[in-house]
C-alpha cells in the first residue's frame, strides 16, 4: 500500500536528472505523464476525501442542500420556454422546447459551474498550497467531480421532464452513454486545469472567465441548435468541442439517435489533447504555485 | 525500506516586495523579458534564502536544524517536503515523507473530528483502510475522544492542533521532517510526542527537526546544522552547535541602557586547572570569573549566578547576598570568583546567568542565560544532579535466638 509514494521525489532544476531523462525526444513528456499517473494512483484517496468535503459541506451548510442543483437550471429552463416558444419560436426537430433546453442546460451547467467553482480551486485553499504537498490537480479535478454529482441530482428532473412528454430511451444507444460523458469530462477536466493554474498566476483570469463563458454558452447549442447561425460564423461555431458533446448527449438520451461519429470523434480528439496538454502544463508549473499564490 | 534524505548544494531564492499577479502586469514583463538579453542571476527584488546548504540524513540519524528567525530553516523544511524547488542544487528525499508541519492545515472548520481525520489524513498520503485501522489509536493520542464527532470549529486551538499532530505521527513515514510542533499541548501530550518521535527514530526513520526548542534538538538528534542567512554556520554534535547557537544570539545591551554605576564585563569559566573552556567533567571544580566594570565605588553589591538546564529547569543559584559574602566595590575593573568545588550536575548542556544586584535588589546588571556551558561523564546517572551516596547491605542472621546483624559496605 505504502509502495505507492515509495517513487523517489527527486527535484532538480536547470539540469535534467537521470531519471527523467532516458535521452530520447519525448522522453520528458513519457516522464512527466507518469509522475502524473503514478501521483494520481498514490493519492486517489485524496481526490475522493476532497470531493466528499465539499459535497458534505454543500449539504450541512445550505437549507436546500442538493436541491439547487435540480432548482437553477428548473428556472433558466422556464425563463427560456418562455422566450423560445412564446416570443422567438425555433425548430428543435421535433424535440418539445423545455425538454431540448432542459437537456442542454443540464451538460452546459455542468461544464460552467465545474470551472466557475475550479478556476478559484488553487487560490481559495493558499493553507494546502503553502504548507502541504500533494498533487495540486486533486482541487480542480475534485471541483468538476462535485459539479458532476449535482448533475447527475439535476438529471432526475430530465427523467421526470422525459416521462411528462412522453419520450422513452433506447437502452442500446444509453450505453454510447458513458462514452459522451467521458469525453465531456476530459474536455471539462482539461480548460478546469488550465483556469485554476492561470488564476493563481493572474488573478484577473476569474473574471475574464465570467464573460467568455457568457459568450461561449450562446456559441453552443445550448438554446437553440447552433447549426440555425449561418454565414461564415456557423462553421467556425462548430469547432466547439461542446457541441458535438451537447448534441450527442441529446441524440442518446432524447432523440433516441445513434450521434455524429465524425463530430464526436472529432471533440474527443480535441478533448484528448487538451487534457494531455493542459494537464502537463499544470504538473510543469505546480512547483511554482507556493511562491505565487 | 527506509528513506534518505539528500540536500545537495541547495539554492532558493526569493523575490522580495509584491508579486505581480495581475494579466495587467503580464505585458510589460513579456516585453522586458524579450528585450533583456539574459536577466541577471539575482536582481535587485531578490533575494537568497538558502545558500549553498548540503546535508544528508541516513536511516537512523537526526538532523537538528537550528537559526535564528529568518535564518531560512522554513525554507529548508518547504524545500525538504516539495512544496519549493531549489533554484540550483539538488534535493533527494527517498521514502514516504511524514511532515510534522502545519499539521492541522487541511482541517475544514465546518467537519466533525472524524470526518478531519479522514481528510487530514488523505491529504498527508494515507489510504482508507489504513486510517481507519489507526482511528482510535490517533483519536487516543490527541485524547479528544468525547468530541470526535464535534465540528473542529468547536474545538479549543489545542484540539485542534493536538489532533493534527496525532494524525501525521500515526503515519508510518520512512522520513519524518518536523517543523516547531512541539509546542502543542501540555506536558503530558509532548512526553507523547517525544516519545513517538524516539520510537520512529529507534526504527531506523531518518529524521529532520527545525525547532528552536534546544532542549527537543538536544535529546532527539544525532547532529545538528546551525543556519544563518541562509547559510551554513557549523555543523557537528548538537551540544556543540547548541552552544554555538547560544553565544551568536546573545546580544550584547546596548551602552546607552547599560548607564549604571557597575557593569558586568568579561565572564569566563575555568576548569580545575584554571584554564578557560565550556566543557567540564561531572563533579570536577568549576570556576566562574565575573569581571566587572564601575564607574565609581558601589556599596555592598550581591553579585549571583544561575544555573538552567537546556530544559530551562533553574539548577542551581549562588548569591554573595544569600552567602552573608558581601563587600564594597571600588572604582575601576576587577573580578569576582564563585568556585563550586563539585559541578555535580549531570550530563548536558547548560546556561549561567549572571547578575550583580543592589542591596535592595534592583539590578545593576544581569545577562540571562548568556554563558553556556557543557558537562560531560563517563558515567550514566539519572536524574539532574549526581548526590554523593554509598549502599549498605545489612543481614540478619538467628541462630537460637541471638540476632545477629552483619554489615556489608558495597563499594
Amino acid at each position: 500500500m505504502v509502495s505507492n509514494l515509495l517513487m523517489a521525489t527527486e527535484q532538480m532544476s536547470d539540469t535534467p536528472s537521470a531519471l527523467t531523462t532516458p535521452g530520447w525526444p519525448g522522453s520528458q513528456l513519457a516522464a512527466d505523464v507518469r509522475e502524473i499517473v503514478v501521483e494520481q494512483v498514490a493519492y486517489r484517496e485524496l481526490l475522493f476525501r476532497l470531493t466528499y468535503r465539499d459535497l458534505l459541506l454543500r449539504y450541512k451548510q445550505t437549507v436546500m442542500g442538493f436541491g439547487w442543483a435540480i432548482f437553477m437550471p428548473l428556472v433558466n429552463t422556464i425563463i427560456f420556454s418562455v422566450v423560445f416558444m412564446r416570443v422567438a419560436p425555433i425548430d428543435t426537430g421535433g424535440v418539445p422546447y423545455p425538454l431540448y433546453a432542459y437537456s442542454g442546460l443540464l451538460v452546459w451547467n455542468f461544464f460552467a459551474a465545474s470551472l466557475r467553482f475550479a478556476v478559484s480551486s488553487l487560490t481559495s485553499n493558499p493553507n494546502l498550497i503553502t504548507k502541504i504537498y500533494f498533487p495540486r490537480e486533486i482541487l480542480p479535478i475534485s471541483a468538476v467531480l462535485v459539479t458532476f454529482v449535482d448533475s447527475i441530482i439535476g438529471s432526475v428532473v430530465l427523467a421526470g421532464l422525459m416521462a411528462y412528454y412522453h419520450v422513452g430511451v433506447s437502452p442500446a444507444l444509453l450505453l454510447l452513454l458513458p462514452l459522451v460523458v467521458a469525453v465531456l469530462m476530459a474536455f471539462t477536466c482539461a480548460i478546469a486545469l488550465a483556469l485554476a493554474m492561470a488564476n493563481l498566476f493572474y488573478r484577473d483570469v476569474k473574471y475574464l472567465f465570467e464573460i467568455l463563458v457568457t459568450f461561449w454558452m450562446f456559441a453552443t447549442s445550448v438554446l437553440y441548435p447552433i447549426d440555425l447561425v449561418g454565414g461564415r460564423l456557423g462553421p467556425l461555431l462548430r469547432l466547439n468541442p461542446m457541441v458535438p458533446i451537447i448534441d450527442a448527449f441529446r441524440a442518446v438520451v432524447i432523440r433516441g439517435e445513434a450521434p455524429d461519429a465524425g463530430r464526436l470523434a472529432g471533440a474527443a480528439a480535441i478533448s484528448a489533447v487538451a487534457l494531455v496538454t493542459a494537464w502537463v502544463a499544470f504538473h510543469r508549473a505546480e512547483f511554482r504555485f507556493a511562491e505565487n499564490i | 525500506m527506509s528513506g534518505s534524505i539528500v540536500f545537495d548544494g541547495v539554492w532558493k531564492k526569493f523575490r522580495r516586495g509584491e508579486h505581480h499577479d495581475s494579466l495587467r502586469d503580464l505585458l510589460p514583463s513579456l516585453a522586458a523579458r524579450a528585450f533583456r538579453r539574459r536577466p541577471p542571476e539575482l536582481s535587485d527584488k531578490e533575494f537568497w534564502a538558502v545558500r549553498d546548504v548540503s546535508f544528508e540524513v541516513r536511516p537512523g540519524e537526526a538532523l537538528g536544524i537550528i537559526g535564528h528567525n529568518g535564518a531560512g530553516k522554513s525554507t529548508v523544511l518547504k524545500l525538504l517536503t516539495r512544496i519549493l524547488r531549489p533554484t540550483r542544487g539538488r534535493c533527494a528525499v527517498r521514502g514516504r515523507v511524514g511532515a510534522l508541519i502545519e499539521v492541522a492545515a487541511g482541517f475544514h472548520p465546518d467537519l466533525t473530528g472524524r470526518e478531519n481525520i479522514y481528510l487530514q489524513g488523505a491529504i498527508v498520503g494515507m489510504k482508507r483502510a489504513e486510517i481507519t485501522s489507526k482511528f482510535d489509536q490517533i483519536v487516543d493520542f490527541a485524547g479528544v475522544g468525547a468530541f470526535i464527532d464535534t465540528p473542529v470549529k468547536r474545538f479549543s486551538s489545542g484540539m485542534n492542533a493536538r489532533l493534527g499532530f496525532a494524525i501525521a505521527a500515526n503515519l508510518d513515514p520512512d522520513v519524518l521532517i518536523i517543523d516547531e510542533v512541539l509546542s502543542v499541548g501540555d506536558a503530558a501530550f509532548q512526553a507523547r510526542c517525544m516519545k513517538r518521535m524516539r520510537e520512529l527514530i529507534a526504527r531506523g526513520v531518518p529524521l529532520v527537526f527545525v525547532s528552536h526548542n534546544l532542549p527537543a534538538v538536544l535529546e532527539l538528534c544525532t547532529n545538528a546544522l546551525l543556519l544563518g542567512h541562509g547559510t551554513e554556520l557549523f555543523r557537528g554534535n548538537p551540544a556543540d552547535i547548541v552552544q554555538q547557537y547560544r553565544r551568536a544570539i546573545w546580544v550584547p545591551p546596548d551602552e546607552a541602557a547599560a548607564e549604571t554605576d557597575i557593569r558586568i564585563g568579561d565572564v569566563q569559566m575555568l576548569d580545575a586547572a584554571g584554564a578557560p573552556t565550556e566543557l567540564f567533567r561531572t563533579g570536577s571544580r568549576v570556576t566562574i570569573r565575573i569581571g566587572y566594570e564601575s564607574a565609581r565605588a558601589v556599596e555592598r553589591p550581591t553579585f549571583a549566578v544561575d544555573i538552567h538546564n537546556a530544559g530551562g529547569i533553574y539548577c542551581a543559584g549562588f548569591s554573595t547576598g544569600i552567602d552573608g559574602r558581601l563587600f564594597d566595590v571600588p572604582a575601576g575593573r576587577g573580578s569576582v570568583d564563585l568556585t563550586i568545588d563539585a559541578m555535580q550536575l549531570l550530563p548536558g548542556s547548560y546556561s549561567a546567568s549572571v547578575g550583580i544586584y543592589r542591596p535592595a535588589g534592583a539590578a545593576y546588571d544581569v545577562r540571562k542565560f548568556a554563558y553556556p556551558f557543557t558537562l560531560t561523564s563517563d558515567r550514566c546517572d539519572l536524574g539532574l544532579i549526581s548526590l554523593d551516596h554509598g549502599w549498605r547491605h545489612h543481614i540478619e542472621s538467628r541462630p537460637g535466638h541471638q540476632t545477629t546483624v552483619k554489615e556489608v559496605v558495597l563499594s
